[in-house]
């Protein structure tokens, strides 16, 4: 056995050799990148390329080479499409970057996989997790530790149309609180001229989708704390079962017209209208800005599945990370630390509206005066929200059980499966996983 | 004399591999180092930057006995191959033969059949997402036209995959510029002949066109075939987050290969996989050589 082994290291690393491929760390990077001022240079790679997001990185970027002069950082911008799969390379060659903008919910698997480096022992001497939403903070955790630093984040409201409102005698101060009342207000604010509709209440898929109102209603992830499975319950199933009832309300045909306007951005049906109510992102706002300024709209909560049920809502984000192999990962963190502090993340959220992961940056930036009425009221929205946002990390035993789970819940609203049967499916395909994958 | 002919055979033999020479220097830095080394590393539990240790034949035993996904994309991919290959080879051969009259304007239609295949990749896909839109779509619109109800086509998991070979259909004017310009070499006097002897259009076509350009459907045929295998792209751009939706009836072979690779970090079971697959396209590819001297005819051999 070992025999075959020490053979089969061998014709590997013959094949390494011919194939000039280095499939393991190599340590080719001891000696620090250091450029003619006597700086560390830190490679700092994002995806924010637009001509919005660009600037105020790279803002960002040159206040902190301005602060001290130890450190030069240099911003890599790569599409969002080769980033990762980039970076993934660059670690195995053995020369990664040395500050990464990745996905919050994998940060777990990139640290079990040694892709992300462990940041305990900078946390030990200068614990910065107070900065941070706790539910942010402990999506970055595996088995205890850090392996990033949450940089930005998101939740999902309800935005709804106020004359719409009005228009149907609802008060434009009182947005729907359960479901019930939701299911209500749509019926009143439906308004229906044969077969087509001139103006749609509300309707729960758009924007968001099926896993988030199960969220909504159970307030739990896929997964407890111990990575039991908990796909097939209850709440699960009354879920599944309140969306298929909106479904078969408007039609197919309906839901499938309004969904290639809602696509094309522009032409949302909510700039117009005619619809008036939808659930998806803050930043939404700055659409809303962009294309329908004179739009009377307020936003809320999503709503509870009953009353005390909970508001609960779903987040994702980005946080900052050192991949293994950095060459000067203290640099590193010096740096990330600045990102993640108050002033850059203030500027960050201000002039992106965007919602960022500092609760102190993020109250700040919703106090600020460079907002219009509207657009503090939506970011205060997003911050207040931020209590009842979950994230969903996935699980290192199981990070793609959701191929398990989609394809049935398509097919239950396809008609060609009972909630039953999906959630039982998907229940036994994410166990079996589970169970192939800690063989 | 005898001496001077071998020099100059050997010479040629040289020279032979002079010209080949770019592609071997190729084939040995960039592909097969990496061949060899996914094969080896199929039989590890590779994750591309900390572990590779030895697990045997566990990879190729879990995606046969435990991995549902595995069988689907297999699955998928073949449906995909079994009816794009066919219908685009005789689309592209029907569309060659009406392109090949000799009628006034001929160039024009020419032109304006081959444009789709000057359009590539990600910018057609997205043409096509917003052609067959089930509410607003223009295939739909013209199909309303003649009262058909219209399916919802990339929505609805049996129309997905037809959806994607209609594209390929109209996409055919690639092969269709090969066949068009074998056909043109088929001489004259042939039909010529047949015309004197009584053979009608159809028959022209059948016993004259057709078998002259055998070498080409041939070829078309086997190229086609492995890059159907290959469809990736189509599916990673047109199902909604690139997950091979709805209900898995696009996850193709090799987007769930990527997947497993560069999302689930599994890069041994990944190069497993890769080395299935092609094993079915080497296994196919070498019975399509096998039947081709029953079918394909090339001028001037020796029968």
């Amino acid at each position: 056995m070992k025999k075959k082994r020490l053979l089969l290291t061998g014709l590997m690393g013959s094949a390494l050799a011919l194939s000039g491929c280095a499939g393991f760390q190599t340590s080719n990077n001891d000696e620090s990148t250091v450029n003619e001022d006597g700086k560390v240079v830190i490679d700092f790679w994002t995806f924010w390329g637009s001509e919005i997001r660009r600037p105020v990185i790279e803002q960002i970027i040159a206040d902190f080479n301005e602060s001290q002069d130890e450190i030069e950082v240099k911003h890599t911008y790569l599409p969002f499409g080769d980033i990762w799969t980039k970076e993934l390379a660059s670690i195995a060659a053995g020369d990664p970057p040395d500050v990464v903008i990745n996905d919050i919910n994998t940060t777990a698997l990139r640290g079990q996989e040694k892709q992300a480096m462990n940041l305990s022992e900078f946390l030990e001497e200068d614990d910065i997790s107070e900065r941070f939403y706790p539910e942010l903070w402990n999506a970055t955790l595996h088995e205890g530790d850090s392996y990033g630093i949450p940089f930005n984040t998101d939740t999902r409201v309800l935005f709804y149309n106020k004359d719409a409102f009005e228009d149907a005698g609802l008060d434009p101060e009182k947005p729907p609180a359960t479901w019930a009342e939701l299911e209500e207000y749509a019926a009143k604010l439906d308004v229906k001229n044969g077969d087509d509709y001139e103006r749609i209440g509300f309707y729960p898929r758009w924007g968001i989708d099926f896993d988030v109102w199960m969220l909504n209603a159970g307030g739990q992830n896929y997964f407890d704390e111990n990575n039991n499975v908990q796909i097939d319950t209850a709440s699960n199933l009354e879920t599944l079962e309140w969306l298929k009832t909106w479904q078969t309300k408007y039609g197919d045909d309906v839901i499938n017209a309004f969904k290639a306007q809602i696509d094309s951005q522009q032409g949302n049906p909510f700039f117009n209208g005619s619809l008036a109510m939808y659930a998806i992102t803050p930043t939404f706002y700055t659409q809303i800005r962009d294309y329908a300024e004179e739009l009377n709209f307020g936003v809320a909560p999503l709503p509870e599945r009953e009353s005390g049920s909970g508001n609960t809502s779903w987040g994702g984000g980005f946080v900052a990370e050192i991949p293994e192999g950095a060459a000067n990962p203290e640099a590193s963190y010096e740096f990330i630390k600045y990102l993640t502090d108050v002033d850059a993340q203030e500027y960050w959220a201000v002039q992106n509206f965007d919602n960022v992961a500092n609760i102190e940056a993020a109250e700040n930036a919703a106090a600020s005066d460079e907002f219009t009425e509207d657009g503090s009221m939506v970011y205060q929205m997003a911050v207040d929200n931020m209590e009842h946002t979950l994230l969903t990390p996935v699980p290192v035993i199981a990070p793609d059980f959701t191929s398990y789970i989609n394809p049935n819940v398509e097919e239950f609203f396809l008609g060609s499966m009972t909630a039953e049967e999906a959630l039982a499916k998907s229940q036994a395909d994410v166990e079996n996983l589970v169970d192939n994958n800690s063989q | 004399m005898g001496k001077k002919r071998l020099t100059m055979r050997r010479k040629e033999s040289i020279y032979g591999y002079i010209f080949v020479m770019p592609w071997i220097i190729g084939f040995l830095a960039f592909t097969a180092g990496p061949l060899v080394f996914s094969f080896m590393a199929s039989f590890t539990n590779y994750n591309i930057t900390s572990q590779m240790d030895f697990v045997g034949v566990d990879n190729y035993q879990g995606l046969f006995t435990e991995d549902s996904l595995f069988w689907t994309s297999l699955w998928n991919t073949l449906y995909f191959v079994a009816f794009s290959v066919p219908l685009t080879t005789i689309g592209a051969i029907l569309l060659s033969a009406l392109l090949n009259q000799d009628i006034p304007g001929i160039r024009f239609f020419r032109t304006l059949y081959y444009l789709p295949a000057v359009l590539s990749g990600v910018g057609v896909y997205l043409l096509w997402m917003q052609l067959l839109d089930p509410g607003t779509g223009m295939v739909n619109l013209i199909l309303s036209w003649f009262n058909i109800d219209g399916p919802s086509w990339l929505f609805d998991p049996d129309w997905t995959k037809p959806s994607l070979i209609l594209m390929k259909m109209w996409s055919v004017g690639g092969s269709m510029l090969l066949y068009l310009a074998s056909m043109q070499g088929v001489s004259k006097s042939l039909y010529e002949a047949a015309e004197i002897d009584g053979a009608n259009t159809w028959k022209q076509f059948r016993h004259i066109t057709i078998p002259m350009i055998t070498p080409v459907i041939f070829f078309d045929v086997v190229t086609s075939l492995i890059g159907g295998f290959q469809i990736f792209q189509e599916a990673y751009v047109m199902s909604s987050n690139g997950e091979g939706g709805p209900a898995n009836s696009l996850l193709f072979y090799n987007l769930y290969m990527w997947r497993q690779a560069f999302e689930n970090f599994n890069m041994g079971y990944a190069m497993a996989m890769s080395w299935i697959l092609f094993v079915i396209v080497f296994v196919l590819t070498l019975i399509n050589l096998k039947l081709a001297p029953r079918w394909v005819h090339y001028e001037g051999e020796e029968k």
